[in-house]
């Protein structure tokens, strides 16, 4: 434990030494959440107010919708893109210092999935600085939901990013693969908008795409949608069904749980394979 | 276990140890044994398998064949037990740079289970040994080459291990830094006694070590002390330049009855009692000389005896500097 636990603290200790990420890690977010955001979210409003039910949607703000897709964003990316860690530590000679000290194979995955976890998480409660500009009141029992919620899914992704740099090796393969897969499935999780009223084809890929169900968790909690008008729930597309069947957030957990124990398993099973 | 018992002052035991990258045979079924507390060196030119047979050594590599033991573990069954057992410094500097010196020797601690409350003063303790206490809090990333190499000579100490490894512990540095170096390295033998094995392809360097294993190809060409290895040769080498190399060699070798090699335009040859021949040589000889040298054999001669060529350090040196090139440009 004690040799997992000093690797992923390297990793943080490293975050935080690295101002210039730091501040980098906000541009994206701030990005998408102050500049994409206020664009649309006129635009949006208006869309809404043309529909039936005028009172119910009118509070629609999509600032607000977007902030939890937001956070997913900040979490995958960040910990997906830790395992590039592992890369730069092989090209900068440390993982030997590692390698030929007596700690386990598997230990070094686990420290190093545990530590892009940690990083991620802590990222994702930085974008909390923004919640001023979207309108959202969040209080200390939304916080504690989400903590656990974000580290499952972030334990999850960086397991998937151990995987690939175990299989590529190199950080331009790296950032290919992460350019293929995992930006259009971001693109496809209801991130960024409402997923009703989707196109069939586009709706499949929602539906198989595991971000999906990270983002309503996400939504789920931050929104707090049990106590929203149904209206307004159906019409920001949070009532996420899976052939008929209401998906709650135990699913989701669950789900996400099953996907994190595989992933993590294959990472480390290749990761000390490869070493 | 009797095998044990009956070389217990050889700390490392190699049998017929093997590797092959694909067609190439790097390590051609090679055995030797250290003694515990010696220095021992490995003294080859570059690619001759040197990297390859410490990293078969320190459980890094599987060999293809043949076995070896450290500390009576065997590297291919107790490779735990054996990492334990070892410091390394690699060629290559394997610090995190990111982070100070007493992060990066608190992490070994933690590598490598040292007790929590032995941890400080172990740190002071190897920090003290290289001169690098008041560095103790400063980023790795603005230390110069010497001190690096420093740190990770430390940083392998930490653990105390039995045998410390260190794979030409003063490449790419400049000639200054590479003396200082070598201090604390034979600082280091004195005071903790511990077991050394290097690998370099500096001549003067291999002097320094109680003994000294040739390899080339691959293969173990000789093993002594550098005495014996010098005293193979035998007498003196005499070396002159002279303005027709063809006919002096040609005199010398009708004349004197010797074997001569020509490098880089010297001619050398062997004798007994170089400073009585001299005189003579000069007096009599027919070829105008331009230049004279007498000196002692050294393990480059040696070298050149076993295996019919020089080490050429000239060409490992422009090779060190493109490594060293490759790694600053890995960095960037």
């Amino acid at each position: 434990m004690e040799e997992i636990f000093a690797l992923c603290q390297r990793d943080i200790l490293r975050f935080f030494r690295d101002r210039a990420r730091l501040l980098s890690s906000f541009a994206m977010p701030f990005l998408f959440l102050i500049i994409f955001g206020s664009g649309m979210s006129g635009a949006m409003s208006s869309m809404f107010r043309g529909g039936s039910d005028y009172s119910s949607l009118a509070d629609f703000n999509y600032m607000k919708f977007m902030f939890p897709g937001i956070i997913g964003m900040v979490v995958f990316t960040t910990s997906i893109f830790s395992a590039l860690s592992v890369i730069q530590d092989r090209e900068f000679g440390y993982l030997r210092e590692i390698l030929v000290s007596p700690v386990k194979r598997s230990s070094i995955a686990i420290g190093k999935v545990l530590g892009g976890t940690t990083i991620a998480v802590i990222q994702g409660l930085l974008m909390f600085v923004f919640v001023p500009f979207t309108g959202l009141k969040i209080n200390l029992s939304i916080l504690i939901k989400l903590i656990p919620a974000m580290f499952l899914v972030a334990f999850t992704l960086s397991s998937v990013g151990l995987l690939i740099a175990s299989l590529l090796k190199t950080t331009t393969g790296f950032q290919m693969v992460i350019q293929i897969f995992i930006f259009p499935m971001l693109f496809l999780s209801g991130a960024f908008f409402p997923i009703n009223g989707l196109p069939v084809w586009m709706n499949f890929l929602v539906i198989i795409n595991p971000l999906t169900y990270s983002i309503d968790m996400f939504k789920k909690i931050i929104l707090e949608t049990d106590k929203l008008n149904p209206v307004l729930k159906q019409a920001m597309g949070l009532n996420l069904t899976l052939f008929g069947h209401q998906i709650t957030i135990f699913n989701e957990i669950l789900f996400i749980l099953i996907l994190s124990i595989i992933f993590v398993t294959l990472a480390t099973i290749k990761f000390s394979h490869n070493n | 276990m009797n095998d044990i018992e009956s070389n217990f002052n050889n700390i490392i035991k190699v049998k017929s140890l093997g590797k092959k990258f694909g067609d190439l045979e790097a390590v051609k079924n090679i055995s030797f044994e250290v003694k515990e507390g010696e220095i021992f060196g490995f003294l080859g030119p570059n690619g001759a398998g040197k990297t390859t047979t410490i990293n078969m050594l320190c459980t890094m590599l599987k060999p293809n064949h043949g076995t070896a033991s450290i500390n009576g573990y065997s590297i291919l069954t107790s490779s735990n037990e054996v990492r334990k057992s070892i410091g390394i410094i690699f060629q290559e500097n394997t610090l995190d740079e990111k982070l100070t010196a007493n992060e990066n020797l608190s992490l070994h601690c933690r590598f490598y289970r040292i007790p929590k409350k032995e941890r400080e003063n172990r740190i002071k303790e190897v920090l003290d040994i290289v001169e690098l206490g008041d560095k103790r809090y400063k980023i790795v990333e603005t230390f110069s080459g010497g001190m690096k190499r420093r740190l990770e000579i430390a940083r392998g100490l930490l653990h105390y291990p039995k045998v410390l490894f260190l794979d030409e512990p003063t490449i790419g540095l400049d000639p200054q830094t590479r003396a200082h170096v070598w201090e604390y390295i034979l600082k280091l033998k004195e005071k903790a006694g511990i077991t050394m094995f290097l690998t370099t392809h500096y001549i003067d360097e291999a002097e320094i070590c109680n003994r000294v294993a040739i390899i080339d190809y691959g293969q173990l060409i000789a093993l002594d002390s550098p005495d014996e290895l010098k005293s193979k040769i035998g007498g003196d080498i005499v070396e002159i330049i002279t303005s027709d190399n063809e006919a002096a060699k040609k005199e010398i070798e009708t004349k004197y009855n010797k074997e001569v090699t020509e490098n880089h335009k010297v001619i050398s040859f062997k004798v007994d009692k170089g400073n009585r021949f001299l005189i003579s040589f000069i007096k009599e000889f027919q070829t105008p000389i331009k230049s004279i040298n007498l000196r002692r054999p050294t393990l480059n001669d040696a070298f050149l005896k076993l295996t019919g060529r020089q080490i050429r350090e000239e060409e490992a040196s422009t090779r060190d500097l493109m490594k060293k090139r490759m790694q600053m440009h890995r960095r960037r």
